[in-house]
């Protein structure tokens, strides 16, 4: 009965444990259930038919073609939904979009008519035979052109409208300007200071790619005038209530569910017009209908990241030490602004971009920008705009190093927030909650020897005959996330609470409901590790269910790191409500006065008294059968968790590449990565999200590109050309961590899977840049492939 | 996409007898494999089609040709021509082609072509565009060549009998489909031959 501590400690399999993660026995036996898994009798198919020019005018649409192919049962138009007003929707980002193609189409791929069929092959025979006649116009894919005075008029649906949904708008092309900080003071700090530097830094187009593409099953059951629609989705929750809003459906009779998801990185939190159409055919046909998009569909359409044109500057003291920072940055959004930030941010949190400095003043200003791109601005593994923030701060630190001629090092020592600052306000507001940036850093440069890495550079920078370049990455980058709180932080008006239901069983096992959905985060294992450890039940026996809308508590789902710094909270406040019933029923039993009960691993016990104690396991059973007088049986609790602050988890990275002079091939020789994220659930999952995290990095800074021809016709959009780094491309990682809490959190979580996505961009860009730095070279922009690191060479005469 | 060639080939042929090909609409698209002119709307104005063959698949341009010069005197031509399948490709190119005297007796036939294509075939062949068009052009000009040579042959031996038949134009055997899978083949021997080439 009284087991050893330490082993009930490990029976828990609690937090700070490295358990295995319960989804995988499902997933390596192809066990998942994911949406094109779903199969419902009497099911039908739907395809897309897409424009195939980024710009022109609809003239005509022939469906009879279409129509005579055997199994075709519709073909619909933006002319079929518009007397349900379904033909255009509202963005995240207060805009509007056509859900298909409303007389002009903006983009190429765009969504122009969808053909339901009994089967799929006879969808696709029937795309092809739909007749779309265009009369093609100018396209613009260059957001400095589309500002222009006469350039084309993109969206001809928002004319004479100047006032857009953040403010006004200056052009026709133009959607908003948001600016942070303090310009006077900042403008006046850039006046009177010894150095400035000033570098334009282009942030390319990128796409998510997550190996599951987006679809739909949905399905109207026209008798209880009922709709349940299977999503690939990371926010169910605020699909459920903007359907509802759409179709005058009550949210009631709306069922949302994500089942397993297999990578979303942002790419699934909008809502796409193949979901509308697939809901709006199940709706006009009465039976199922399934809608999966193919590879090239998902990477040309669907949410894009990135695409900001910035501008930084930083002026500082002759000694390095820094004074103020400007930004100006052209963002291009595309054809509609579809970007998914809170909705207050429509620059997101790019307002991070002080990074870890203590910096006086600040200021930035975006500009948001239509082009004739596909649609969206999604934070691709990280929070909101983040990794532009990060990536423009540590470049312009970079540059600000090179000028003065100090190391990276040392210059970042010299500015960083010092640890007896914190909580830290920065000059853009936000608080940062806690860090210890120089701890991290010194770990960092010890581990890999610093010193050692700087002189053999030195040699061989020396050395004509040098067959490589050498050069060293480093960053140390604070993220933001875990939105938010409410008071600032919304989508369409909700506030960005999110939420944990437990039920603990009689017999002791539990099961929990939350408003998060997992696309491979481990959530299963890991919200079972935290109720194990506050309430003392084995996470075996502890049940985590998320993303079915009829039986989870409302959440805002599953993006910018918020599913531990918020979820996380919430499970943990729902778990101490059962823990302190649990208290007052343990007292009874035992026959004691709460306070003279103690705390120990899984039970109550009489302090000082071994021997005198109630587990959970018992206490879980009176709680049913024999609760204390006057109080309710059961052993339940909700929460929903509104954050008190965002957390700031932040991390130190070191780079080391050597690149070939003949070909500009580049090779990873190191890169060491140190991450604190505050509480560490499961270092397991930790590491496992670190090593995604930096895979996905190197994919961005090494390779991956949306780029466009002058017409608008995407160049790219398949995995033969859009790079996906397998095992073979991918470097050897090595981890590192410190643990600084977040003092707002209930566990001291920060949140992780995002940081090393944010920090390792800037840290490649890093180690390219410092290669040919002593060749006065001091930006060049990403993707670092073998052709443009070639040219590169070529362009500073070293090429061999 | 945009792709913009110059280009120079040589016509085993004297001027005249290139600018018969080269000022005769019907005869000059034939120089191209798998293409021929449908309707003729007016004297500046034709109708015509591609027919490409990717394995199973055809694939099939129909558009419009709009001459915009045709200047004997400077043995010039300047044509539009446009198109579009039915599987969202569509195509533009505008083409001056010179006629210029060489040695021998022979001539030059000088291009300057802006191509633009949209659609599916500038997603996917953004990277093969240059190499693509200047292989086209290669058997274009191949063709060119062979039929004013046939030209100047039926002339020569028709001389005094007065008239060149124009079942001569018919000499050179030209492929009614564009057969991709071929050409790409040809495409990448090419590729290796210029890569070895540039090495040595």
């Amino acid at each position: 009965m009284n087991a050893p501590m330490s082993d009930r400690e490990k029976a828990l399999m609690g937090m700070g444990e490295s358990r295995l993660r319960k989804e995988d026995a499902r997933f390596i036996q192809g066990k998942g259930n994911y949406v094109d898994d779903i199969k419902l009798p009497n099911m039908v198919f739907m395809d897309i038919v897409r424009s195939p020019v980024a710009h022109a005018r609809i003239k005509r649409i022939n469906k009879e073609e279409a129509l005579k192919i055997p199994g075709v049962l519709a073909v619909l138009t933006a002319e079929d939904l518009k007397p349900l007003k379904l033909h255009w929707m509202p963005t995240l980002a207060g805009d509007v979009q056509a859900v298909l193609a409303d007389e002009k189409v903006h983009f190429q791929m765009q969504e122009v008519a969808v053909v339901i069929a009994e089967d799929r092959y006879a969808a696709a025979d029937g795309v092809e035979a739909v007749e779309v006649e265009y009369e093609e116009l100018q396209a613009v894919v260059d957001p400095f052109e589309a500002l222009k005075p006469g350039a084309p008029v993109l969206r001809e649906d928002l004319a004479g409208k100047t006032d857009g949904a953040h403010g006004k708008r200056y052009h026709h092309n133009h959607i908003f300007t948001w600016d942070a900080g303090d310009k006077e003071a900042t403008d006046a700090a850039f006046a009177n200071a010894a150095v400035t530097v000033k570098q334009d830094m282009f942030y390319p187009r990128v796409h998510p790619c997550p190996l599951e593409t987006c679809g739909a099953v949905a399905s109207f059951d026209p008798v209880r005038g009922e709709l349940t629609t299977w999503l690939t989705s990371q926010a169910p929750h605020i699909v459920r209530t903007v359907v509802s809003m759409l179709s005058g459906i009550p949210e009631s009779k709306v069922r949302i569910i994500s089942p397993d998801i297999g990578g979303g990185f942002g790419n699934k939190v909008p809502i796409y017009p193949g979901y509308v159409c697939a809901i709006v055919a199940s709706i006009v046909l009465g039976r199922p209908v399934k809608w999966i998009e193919d590879r090239i569909e998902n990477i040309s359409s669907t949410g894009f990241a990135r695409d900001y044109h910035m501008t930084g500057e930083l002026a500082a003291t002759a000694d390095g030490k820094i004074l103020a920072l400007r930004t100006n940055v052209i963002a291009d959004h595309g054809a509609f602004d579809a970007c998914a930030d809170p909705t207050k941010f429509p620059a997101g949190m790019f307002h991070i971009c002080s990074g870890s400095y203590d910096i006086p003043a600040a200021y930035c200003k975006v500009d948001g920008v239509y082009t004739n791109k596909a649609p969206g601005g999604v934070a691709y593994r990280c929070s909101f705009r983040v990794t532009e923030a990060v990536y423009l701060v540590e470049r312009m630190v970079d540059v600000l190093a090179q000028k003065l001629n100090m190391d990276k090092a040392e210059i970042r020592a010299k500015n960083f927030i010092k640890r007896e600052q914190f909580p830290y306000t920065s000059a853009f507001g936000f608080e940062y909650d806690s860090g210890d940036y120089q701890t991290a850093l010194d770990k960092v440069l010890k581990a890999v020897d610093y010193k050692g890495l700087r002189a053999e550079q030195e040699v061989k920078r020396a050395d004509p005959n040098c067959p490589t370049l050498m050069g060293i990455g480093l960053v140390t980058f604070t993220e933001v996330v875990g939105a938010g709180p409410s008071k600032i932080c919304d989508i369409l008006g909700v506030g960005m609470f999110d939420s944990c239901e437990i039920r603990v069983h009689p017999t002791g096992s539990a099961i929990a409901r939350m408003g998060t959905i997992s696309q491979g985060q481990g959530h299963q294992t890991t919200y079972a590790q935290i109720i194990a450890t506050e309430l003392g039940i084995s996470s075996e026996v502890i049940q985590v269910e998320e993303g079915d809308t009829h039986t989870a508590p409302y959440g805002l789902g599953t993006y910018g790191s918020r599913s531990t710094p918020v979820a996380g909270a919430a499970i943990a406040m729902a778990a101490r409500k059962i823990h302190a019933k649990a208290k007052k029923i343990a007292a009874h039993l035992l026959e004691v006065s709460e306070a003279d009960l103690e705390w120990e691993i899984d039970r109550f016990k009489l302090r000082g008294n071994d021997d005198k104690f109630k587990t959970m396991k018992d206490i879980a059973w009176a709680a049913y059968n024999q609760p204390p007088p006057g109080l309710e049986p059961g052993l339940e609790a909700v929460h929903y968790y509104d954050p008190p602050n965002f957390t700031f988890p932040f991390g130190a990275y070191l780079c080391v590449v050597d690149i070939d002079k003949g070909t500009g091939d580049t090779k990873i020789r190191r890169f060491y990565a140190l991450d604190d994220c505050g509480t560490r659930i499961n270092p397991m999952i930790i590491e496992g999200q670190i090593h995604g995290g930096l895979t996905e990095g190197f994919a961005v800074a090494m390779g991956q590109l949306l780029s466009f021809d002058k017409q608008g016709n995407i160049q790219g959009n398949t995995l033969m050309d859009y790079f996906l780094p397998t095992a073979v491309e991918t470097p050897k990682w090595e981890t590192d961590y410190t643990v600084t809490p977040s003092p707002h959190h209930p566990l001291g979580a920060k949140g992780v899977a995002e940081s090393p996505h944010v920090g390792s961009i800037p840290t490649f860009t890093s180690a390219m840049v410092d290669a040919f730095a002593h060749l006065g070279v001091t930006h060049f922009n990403m993707p670092h492939t073998s052709y443009r690191v070639w040219q590169q060479l070529k362009a500073v005469g070293i090429a061999i | 996409m945009e792709v913009v060639l110059d280009k120079k080939y040589p016509v085993a042929a004297g001027l005249d007898a290139g600018w018969a090909v080269l000022s005769n609409m019907h005869e000059l698209a034939t120089c191209m494999p798998g293409a021929q002119i449908t309707e003729e709307i007016d004297a500046t104005h034709y109708k015509g089609s591609v027919r490409v063959k990717v394995g199973p698949a055809v694939a099939a341009f129909a558009g419009t040709i709009e001459i915009l010069i045709l200047d004997p005197v400077a043995r010039t031509l300047k044509m539009m021509g446009k198109g579009a399948d039915k599987g969202g490709s569509s195509a533009s190119m505008e083409l001056t082609a010179k006629l210029v005297a060489a040695e021998n007796g022979h001539s030059t036939l000088e291009g300057h072509a802006e191509v633009i294509v949209n659609g599916k075939f500038a997603q996917f062949g953004g990277r093969m565009m240059t190499s693509v068009s200047d292989m086209i052009l290669m058997q274009f000009a191949e063709v060119f060549s062979q039929k004013a040579q046939a030209l100047q042959g039926a002339a020569t031996s028709a001389e005094g009998t007065g008239a060149a038949s124009a079942a001569v134009f018919a000499a050179p055997i030209v492929a009614k489909e564009f057969n991709a899978l071929a050409f790409i083949w040809a495409l990448i021997r090419k590729f290796f031959a210029d890569l070895f080439g540039r090495k040595n």
